[in-house]
């Protein structure tokens, strides 16, 4: 079966200020669906940046990122955001949701840029806030939450559109490790019932632990790939 | 100019001089005191250099608008002051006797007087005196057929011209010479010849009895001075007495002070010292045409200075709101770095310093920007002005002073750093926590009352603790601790409402007490805000309930039609100062409405759009701003509305006058041309001359009226006051009987207009009076020029006339009379008179026989007003007849009016300046700030497009929310004023001036969207991953 991540020869330079800092030097990395992969390694190994790269948010330098056959930085800037609207989910590590809207209507945001009706959207994001244990905060603004339900809203928002791929930047690191512990639980479980493919970025080694694979980075390379059970062991 | 607001120009300059000084002396000791705080301020000026424009644009509205409205005052009185001079030229005073002949013209004094008033200034700064005669008189130049109904024949001495006068000069500039003129010989002054078309050589026949005297032209006078009037012809002074059968015999005598053309005033204090005794002893009068005429040219330019900053006041406002929103926007922008200074121990106070000091830097560069840009504002404005006024014959002279520079620049300078100082104090509030982890603040519900109490005295308490144990801390905690504890109690107490109660209680008493409107229903509007509000803090009525209250009771308070009387009070004098006050008020209840109620507007609305799949995400995220953002929404809804509402109500009142001059004979009192002759050739029997005028159909007239004037000594009875010089009009039975005037007032007893007009043809002593001599409670209109004479006693305004008796007092004879006045005219005469009584009445008390010199026509049809004008004119050339279209001169005069009307909106306009910069400030900083955010949108699926539109439809919202409150406000206020318009103005209409809606429509929300358009595309453009990285 084909890797729905297959990323060749990946390089991304940054310039600025005369200086250039080479972030991904020739990366190589295939990932099967439903895998849930952690990238981990020091600050600045480029972990960020392989995530940002690999889900289209930021340009390569050179090499390919093909996702599910789509070679991403082949498409234009719209088809790309569409592709993201549809078949991705995102979770930060500081949460990053809209502070203005309330935790349902962040939910159901993906939705409405796919073109789902609203009364319909809204739906969906309730039962996806009811899945990750938010049903009572639904109505609340992000500022009236606690640090662990934000990041439940935004995982909630990552996955309501059924995305094929989830990237979570360090999605527990602006949690404390009993709330982190449960977000990761609610990670691994919803892997587990949805099997969509899962990248966390983290150096945090608990939640790297939780992750089928770990990626491990250094200086802009891979350090080394360990799988840590073949899919679908790991939860059996 | 010399006075602002009544105040001594010079005194203005120094006093904000000092208080600029007092600031930058301030600011420099603060600086010096905490250099690192003046660094940081410094060096966050460039850092974002596109947002220190919008910065310093903001800033210099207030400057802007001070400097344009005084450059405009300076120039108009420069341009009248220089249209004065010219006729007056180095005479300082004019000396007369007081006694009048049957003219009402100064009397004949013997040219010893002359010689006596010499003797009498001979230690006085003076360096000439010369006697004169003044006749005036219809001339008719036979060559050309033109002729001029009101020539000033004047005749110098050319001996005393040489000592202290000007020459006389023609357009060459050589001199001519007035002894070298012979009998029957004189100088034409320009504006004469031109109107005459008459020049050297040309004979010119002169009314100054029936049969004309027929005299030669020597030359055109290029120059005026001397007391040369603008239609004059000069001659020596022994030919002009001889013309007047006054051998020996002078009527003016001119004094001119040591000095220029304008510093000879300053010697006239003691021109009139030194010749006291003489002008006791002769009855003479001295006239310092000089300093009037220099004092009537101030007035006016001040006048004119005044009504430019009043209305500019609303954009004033408006740019203090966008100051406000400008330095709270900055603080929300380093909100972290603010918290980590406070966290590593700056005070509030150096918080707010930092923000003084950058406010401070701002406000000096947005100040000079706008003093220098005001003038150049003003130079568009004057150019405006002079193709108004050049039609009325001023031509207009551009002028500023450098004072006036400094003026503007201090007085915005002081508004603008004021407005500075107060945001910052805002921008220091602030949580640490919050601030360094740039976490949304809670709403700020400030202290406990409570404990707001009890902090003055604890303050107190440990101030004289402090002193006691001798530490020198304790000074400091008596005197800015305790100030500072009582402000915060007086925030908390304004918070919770009860200062506005308290406030709003002590302006209604004061309202009521001076009898001020605009007091009174300030204080009923601080009630009406302040009791929701404590209901809010003392029974815990949620925010949205209580401010909506508050702002419906406002709203409804200034728009719904009721008088004080309605309840029972008494009825209170309201100034144009209403129509400032009534804008601010219903813009603030209208925005708190809207700002607590938004999402009763905008949720549907956002429904309705997001039907359209692709539109839901993008309307959703683009509503949620303004909603939760409530206070820059208001701020920016304020801005817009404050100007929209102002311009549209003065579109309002526009197009409610232009509607009233349509029909032109409401405004003529229904006659369609007036005529007038010269005293010195009247018309015995205008009916009779008319039969046998050539040219003159007199089956086209359906009616005339005919009228009469009588120079008097006029006094209200029962007054202090004392006498005045005036001029009553007698009408006969055909004008009274044609005429349409309606009144404001009647006197008891008379059941229509119609009953007054016949009244005073049957009742002998009866008179009506303009409504400009009348005091009004209400009074809109705003005075230019001198003092007139006013009667007192009584309101124009008020439900009845009461016994009005006026004493008039013929001059020369000293016949007298009494008048009683049984009617107060509309505002809509406009060609009536100032007193006007029957013929018979001022005829019985005149010295001698009484001619009518001025005729009023009705046509059958009123088209062919111009042609009979024109066939009157030549039918009666040698009467000196001039004959006016009336309806050509009233749409002209309207047409003047409506071209000042749109000057001043045109002025106000600049206030929309503030809403779209303040749009476009509000803009790009959320760029800045929801960066994270757009980086997230990108992300998660949001098209560069979406994220462009969702800023637009953002802008569009509050753009459109603030144009349409503002209108609607208008709408609804704009019912009120015309009515009250209406009760003085009959002919008005409420008439929706669509022009000027679509115009500020149009202006307004399309430059909104090209100020918003950068920024949209700005955060178009940011790439998710770099927004996502993005930490400032």
């Amino acid at each position: 079966m084909a890797p729905i991540i297959d990323a060749r020869t990946v390089y991304k330079t940054y310039e600025g200020g005369g200086l250039e800092v080479h972030a991904l030097q020739g990366i190589d990395l295939a990932i099967e669906a439903g895998e849930m992969v952690a990238v981990m390694g020091p600050s600045g190994s480029g972990k960020t940046t392989l995530l940002n790269t690999f889900s289209g948010i930021d340009d390569i330098s050179s090499g390919s990122v093909v996702i599910d056959g789509v070679s991403i930085h082949d498409l234009a800037d719209r088809e790309r955001t569409r592709y993201r609207a549809l078949h991705m989910g995102f979770v930060f590590q500081s949460y990053n949701l809209l502070p203005v809207l309330s935790a349902e209507e962040n939910v159901e945001l993906p939705l409405l840029l796919a073109g789902v009706r609203q009364s319909v959207a809204r739906g969906r994001a309730r039962e996806m806030l009811a899945l990750t244990g938010l049903a009572d905060q639904a109505r609340k603004r992000p500022n009236e939450m606690s640090g662990g339900q934000q990041q439940r809203v935004a995982v909630a928002r990552a996955l309501v559109n059924e995305p094929a791929i989830v990237w979570a930047d360090e999605p527990t690191g602006a949690l404390d490790s009993e709330t982190g512990g449960q977000i990761m639980d609610l990670l691994c479980r919803l892997n587990e019932e949805h099997r969509q493919t899962f990248v966390l970025v983290t150096h945090d080694a608990t939640v790297g632990g939780r992750a089928q694979r770990i990626v491990r980075m250094r200086d802009g390379l891979i350090e080394s790939d360990e799988r840590l059970a073949p899919v679908g062991d790991r939860f059996a | 100019m010399n006075s602002l607001f009544g105040i001594p120009i010079n005194s203005v300059m120094v006093t904000l001089l000092a208080v600029f000084g007092l600031g930058v002396a301030l600011t420099a000791f603060f600086a010096l005191r905490s250099p690192v705080l003046f660094r940081m301020a410094v060096r966050n000026i460039p850092r974002r250099r596109a947002q220190t424009a919008l910065i310093v644009a903001g800033l210099m509205l207030a400057t802007l608008l001070f400097s344009a409205s005084i450059s405009t005052g300076d120039t108009l009185a420069n341009s009248i002051r220089i249209q004065l001079l010219k006729g007056r030229g180095l005479v300082d005073e004019a000396i007369t006797s007081s006694a009048r002949d049957a003219t009402g013209q100064p009397a004949g004094m013997d040219a010893g007087v002359v010689g006596r008033v010499k003797d009498a200034l001979v230690d006085a700064p003076v360096d000439g005196v010369m006697g004169a005669y003044v006749l005036r008189a219809p001339v008719v130049a036979p060559t050309s057929q033109r002729n001029e109904p009101r020539v000033q024949v004047l005749g110098l001495d050319p001996a005393s011209l040489s000592q202290g006068f000007e020459p006389l000069e023609d357009a060459d500039g050589r001199v001519l010479d007035l002894a070298a003129l012979a009998p029957g010989e004189v100088y034409l002054s320009a504006d004469a010849a031109e109107s005459l078309n008459a020049g050297p050589g040309d004979a010119l026949a002169v009314f100054l009895a029936a049969q004309p005297t027929m005299l030669t032209v020597r030359g055109v006078l290029a120059t005026r001075g001397n007391g040369i009037a603008s239609m004059a012809a000069v001659a020596r002074l022994e030919q002009v007495q001889t013309w007047a059968g006054a051998p020996g015999k002078v009527n003016r005598i001119f004094v001119s002070n040591d000095g220029g053309l304008v510093d000879g005033a300053e010697g006239t204090d003691a021109v009139e010292a030194a010749l006291e005794p003489l002008v006791e002893e002769l009855d003479l009068t001295v006239d310092p045409v000089k300093r009037d005429a220099l004092t009537t040219a101030d007035s006016a330019g001040a006048a004119f200075t005044s009504i430019f900053i009043l209305f500019g006041n609303f954009s004033m406002i408006a740019g203090i709101l966008l100051i406000f929103l400008i330095f709270v926007m900055l603080a929300a922008e380093r909100k972290r770095e603010l918290g980590i200074a406070r966290a590593i121990g700056a005070q509030r106070g150096h918080i707010v310093r930092l923000f003084a000091f950058e406010g401070a830097l701002y406000s000096l560069m947005a100040a000079a920007v706008g003093s220098l840009l005001g003038v150049v504002v003003g130079a568009v404005m004057v150019g405006v002005v002079a193709s108004a006024l050049g039609q009325v014959g001023l031509e207009v002279h551009f002028a500023f002073r450098w004072q006036s520079i400094v003026i503007a620049y201090s007085l915005g300078m002081a508004v603008t750093y004021v407005a500075v100082v107060g945001s910052s104090v805002r921008a220091s509030v602030l949580n640490i926590v919050r601030a360094v982890r740039d976490l949304p603040e809670p709403a700020a519900h400030g202290a406990p009352l409570r404990a707001l109490w009890r902090e003055p005295w604890l303050t107190a308490r440990r101030g004289l603790g402090q002193l006691a144990r001798m530490r020198p801390g304790g000074l400091r905690v008596l005197t800015l601790g305790m100030v500072g504890a009582w402000m915060r109690l007086a925030g908390g107490l304004a918070r919770g409402g009860y200062l506005l109660v308290v406030l709003g209680v002590l302006a209604v008493q004061a309202g009521l007490a001076g009898e001020q409107l605009g007091v009174f229903l300030l204080g009923l509007s601080l009630v009406a805000m302040g009791l929701p509000l404590v209901a809010r803090h003392a029974l815990r009525l949620p925010d949205r309930i209580a401010y909506t209250c508050a702002g419906v009771l406002v709203v409804a308070l200034w728009i719904l039609p009721w008088e004080p009387e309605d309840i029972g009070l008494p009825e209170l004098s309201a100034g144009i100062e209403m129509f400032v006050l009534s804008g601010v008020m219903l813009v603030v209840g209208a925005v708190w409405v809207i700002v607590y109620n938004m999402h009763f507007l905008v949720e549907p609305l956002a429904w309705l759009l997001g039907r359209g799949r692709r539109l839901a995400p993008v309307v959703r995220t683009a509503v949620a701003y303004p909603m939760a953002n409530r206070f820059r929404t208001g701020m920016t809804l304020a801005m817009f509305s404050l100007v929209v509402f102002t311009l549209t109500v003065v579109g309002f009142i526009i197009a409610a006058f232009s509607s009233a001059f349509e029909d032109t004979r409401t405004f003529s009192g229904g006659f369609d041309v007036s005529a007038d002759v010269s005293f010195t050739n009247p018309i015995p029997d205008m009916a009779a001359a008319l039969a046998a005028a050539p040219g003159i159909d007199t089956a086209q007239i359906t009616a005339m009226g005919q009228v009469s004037g009588l120079p008097v000594r006029i006094v209200q009875d029962e007054t202090e006051n004392e006498p005045r010089d005036w001029f009553v009009t007698g009408v006969d039975a055909g004008y009274a009987d044609a005429i349409t005037y309606g009144f404001v007032l009647r006197a008891d007893g008379y059941e229509d207009d119609a009953a007054v007009w016949r009244a005073l043809r049957e009742e002998p002593g009866t008179a009506v009076v303009a409504s400009f001599i009348v005091p009004a409670r209400s009074d809109f209109n705003v005075q230019v020029g001198g003092e007139n004479f006013r009667l007192e006693g009584f309101y124009r305004d008020d439900p009845s006339l009461p016994e009005v008796y006026l004493t008039i007092t013929e001059p020369t004879g000293g016949a007298s009379t009494r008048l009683r006045v049984i009617g107060v005219l509309d505002e809509q005469a406009a060609f009536a008179n100032t007193v006007v009584t029957a013929h018979e009445t001022i005829a019985a008390i005149a010295p001698v026989q009484l001619p009518y010199l001025g005729y009023q026509f009705i046509l059958d049809d009123p088209a062919q007003a111009p042609a009979f004008a024109e066939a009157l004119e030549k039918g009666f050339v040698a009467n000196g007849l001039r004959a006016t279209d009336l309806a050509a001169e009233i749409r002209e005069q309207s047409q003047l009016n409506i071209t000042f009307n749109r000057l001043i909106q045109g002025f106000m306009g600049l206030g929309l300046v503030v809403g779209i910069a303040a749009l476009g400030v509000i803009a790009s900083r959320s760029v800045v700030e929801r960066r994270t955010q757009i980086g997230v949108l990108r992300a998660v699926g949001f098209e560069r497009v979406m994220l462009a539109g969702s800023f637009l439809i953002e802008s569009s919202l509050v753009a459109l929310l603030g144009i349409l409150t503002g209108l609607a406000l208008a709408f609804g206020l704009s019912v009120s004023i015309i009515n009250s318009i209406g009760e003085s103005f009959a002919s008005v209409e409420y008439r929706v001036p669509w022009g000027t809606v679509l115009l500020v429509f149009g202006i307004a929300y399309g430059a909104s969207m090209l100020m918003t358009l950068l920024p949209a595309l700005q955060a178009a453009r940011l790439y998710p991953a770099e927004a996502l990285r993005f930490d400032e």
